[in-house]
């Protein structure tokens, strides 16, 4: 059977992990093409408005899918770590693409994934229940999803090490490492996405910096930066986020210069994240330069780089200057 | 200590009553207006939902009046609501009051805290006898405060003379404020019912029916909304709120259970079959009941930005178009205005009117 993956939100996560469980199957896994502007437009004509962003090109890439595979892959992940949430649009995916498309139900995997409350379990039995689609043998699918797993964890290492997904998924140009670095804040499908941010790696790393995201940051160690927080929230990516802010702003270092925060428009969890992220900066005495970026369709490159540069001219400027510097929390 | 909490719909009402009992201080924020929602925005991050900035410019506006102490409600998530007390902490801390926030949250987040929220809100003692008498009385008197409402909203399109059913109502909510046993509101609530009862109306044939649909605070709270309710009432429209803070309560609590909610989630499965934060599965299930109810309309009230009602609102759509049901989304913010809101709800009306004398395709025409 031809399975179809649409590139989007969870996508750049857990890729590895969905192929190699689908391919260990013996089904056939067909991914859509990389964003483009046909792709964002079947989004931003199909999608409810008010969606966000990377909301809108993941139902552009099932729009653009839905017609030529015999079935969508949309596992409800209601969770990937315990005790937390991903956020409520991933919650509702599966449910919007079959109401909006009108596409049948048995059309799309939509099985759920759930470690809030059992953990491993929940792991476990939303990979079942999405294997009992094609096969009976269980002892199949758990060999499947070991295998995937593997598969995963050798991503994840490699992410972890500073290759982007780009690279290993579409044969992207690896960029070379530089010296100084800006720790690129954000959710997986706004950072490893660079149609739809414009390509802000690049262009941040021509300006001279090499990029840290999240999902470069030791996962440990952002966990137990996180325990600073008196509560922390229960998205497991804006809590990844606010981890290794917090990992990089007290371990401090020397070689990341700044913070940018890639933020889209219509995102809830980073409303209050980003808030909570920028007052703690605030707090700090020995301010980091911080750089909050929001992004939706509407979004225009040579605004980006204006700001980029000015951002980057800014901290070269502090760091030039740091004796004479006063942080604004004391002068005023 | 002297608390103060968040408006919500009546709610003032109920905790009025609740915690002078209890023994706790209270300094109620005066009601919602351009200042608070001014003060809340200037103040709250500017792409969180709405009743964040409005409860923040509650708070702000009850420390003016000399509150020290906040009280606030948490949750699990996914919905946003369940951070609010952490983001409005920080922002109250930063703003260099000396002010403790008391947030009542999901004990998975700690026993402790939880306990000690609880005996902080019960005024500092346990007493499980005062306690219960206490929390009875507050319970019953929100529920009659929805209960007025429901009357007053279904009633308006009815009656000549509208002045004197808001007054009617009034007055009942503001002799609830000073109850203090469960014997007086009994009274009180027996003379309204039979007032409202008797109350002169009009036989109308044919009347149109819209139901209230959405999120619990935007839904509910008419100084946000723009009183909403009335505006429908005033155009000649019976009208119907599926959202009450009363079922939300009750489906928070452990071994309690909202009949009502229950049945609005059996009703979305079709199209949602899984909760996804704060009201969006039972935006669809409503949705849907009002459909089999034959209602004519339904009016869909969120914050704008609001994930799960986001969510509800691509579902909802094809509820619309499967039990050909005209429904009206209406986001509001800090920039929501009077008129254009308005502008849309008479617009909506009038379709609904114009369906009416078309003759509606009768649910039995399309197979239902």
């Amino acid at each position: 059977m031809k399975i179809g993956i649409p590139r989007g939100l969870l996508f750049y996560r857990f890729y590895y992990l969905w192929k190699t469980f689908l391919e260990e199957l013996g089904q056939e896994v067909v991914i859509s093409p990389p964003t483009n502007k046909p792709i964002i437009q079947r989004g931003l004509t199909y999608a409810v408005e008010e969606i966000c962003f990377p909301a809108k090109v993941f139902l552009g890439h099932a729009h653009y899918l839905k017609d030529t595979v015999d079935m969508l892959f949309i596992p409800r992940v209601v969770s990937f770590h315990k005790g937390e949430y991903t956020c409520p649009k991933i919650l509702g995916l599966p449910d919007l693409v079959r109401n909006l498309f009108d596409v049948p139900a048995d059309r799309v995997i939509d099985d759920e994934i759930n470690m809030r409350e059992r953990s491993q379990v929940g792991w476990r039995q939303g990979f079942l229940a999405i294997g009992r689609r094609f096969v009976t043998n269980e002892r199949r699918i758990a060999q499947a999803l070991r295998e995937a797993e593997e598969a995963h964890r050798r991503y994840r290492r490699r992410v972890r090490e500073g290759v982007l997904p780009e690279v290993m998924i579409d044969g992207a140009q690896p960029l070379p490492p530089r010296q100084e670095k800006v720790l690129m804040l954000g959710h997986t499908y706004l950072i490893n996405e660079s149609f739809i941010n414009m390509n802000i790696i690049q262009k941040v790393h021509e300006m001279g910096f090499s990029v840290i995201t999240p999902d470069m940051v030791d996962p440990r160690r952002s966990r137990r930066a996180l325990k600073e927080i008196p509560k922390a929230s229960f998205w497991t990516f804006s809590n990844e986020i606010l981890g290794s802010t917090l990992h990089i702003l007290r371990s401090r270092p020397a070689e990341v210069k700044g913070f940018i925060h890639l933020v889209s428009f219509e995102c809830g969890p980073d409303s209050l994240v980003g808030e909570v992220i920028g007052r703690l900066f605030r707090r700090e005495k020995d301010l980091l330069p911080y750089l909050r970026l929001e992004i939706d369709e509407h979004t225009g490159e040579a605004g980006l780089v204006t700001r980029l540069e000015a951002f980057v001219d800014m901290m070269r400027w502090r760091y030039a200057h740091r004796e004479s510097y006063v942080s604004p929390s004391c002068s005023s | 200590m002297k608390a103060t909490f968040p408006h919500l719909a009546h709610l003032d009402i109920a905790l009025g009553v609740l915690y002078p009992t209890l023994g706790v201080e209270i300094v109620p924020p005066p009601p919602i207006s351009k200042k608070t929602i001014e003060m809340g925005v200037k103040l709250a991050p500017q792409n969180a939902c709405f009743p964040l900035k409005v409860t923040l410019g509650n708070f702000l506006e009850g420390i003016e009046r000399g509150a020290d102490t906040v009280f606030m409600a948490g949750g699990v998530g996914p919905c946003r609501f369940g951070y609010y007390g952490q983001v409005q902490k920080i922002i109250i801390e930063d703003m260099g009051h000396d002010v403790r926030f008391i947030l009542l949250d999901h004990p998975r987040y700690g026993w402790r805290q939880f306990l000690d929220a609880i005996k902080v809100m019960m005024g500092g003692r346990f007493s499980l006898v005062r306690a219960k008498r206490a929390v009875t009385l507050a319970w019953q008197i929100l529920r009659f405060t929805e209960e007025l409402e429901n009357y007053r909203r279904s009633l308006r399109c009815q009656v000549e003379d509208k002045a004197t059913l808001d007054t009617m109502v009034e007055e009942t909510l503001d002799r609830l404020r000073s109850v203090e046993e469960i014997r007086t509101l009994a009274n009180i609530r027996d003379e309204a019912r039979a007032n409202l009862r008797d109350f002169p109306r009009r036989q109308r044939e044919g009347m149109i029916r819209v139901g209230i649909v959405g999120e619990v605070y935007i839904a509910q709270e008419k100084r946000i909304n723009f009183n909403i309710d009335r505006l429908l009432g005033d155009l000649g429209v019976y009208v119907h709120n599926s959202v009450s803070t009363v079922e939300y309560i009750l489906h928070t609590l452990p071994f309690f259970r909202s009949r009502d909610k229950h049945e609005a989630w059996q009703l979305a499965r079709p199209y949602l079959n899984r909760f996804v934060g704060g009201e969006g599965i039972d935006s669809v299930g409503s949705t849907v009941r009002y459909a089999q109810w034959g209602f004519d309309g339904v009016v869909h009230l969120y914050p704008f930005t609001c994930m799960p009602e986001v969510v509800a609102k691509g579902i909802m759509n094809q509820v619309g178009k499967d039990y050909d049901l005209p429904i009206l989304h209406l986001a509001i913010d800090e920039h929501a205005g009077e008129a254009g809101l308005v502008t849309r709800v008479e617009a909506f009306v009038d379709v609904l009117e114009r369906r009416g004398k078309m003759g509606r395709k009768t649910l039995e025409a399309i197979g239902r």
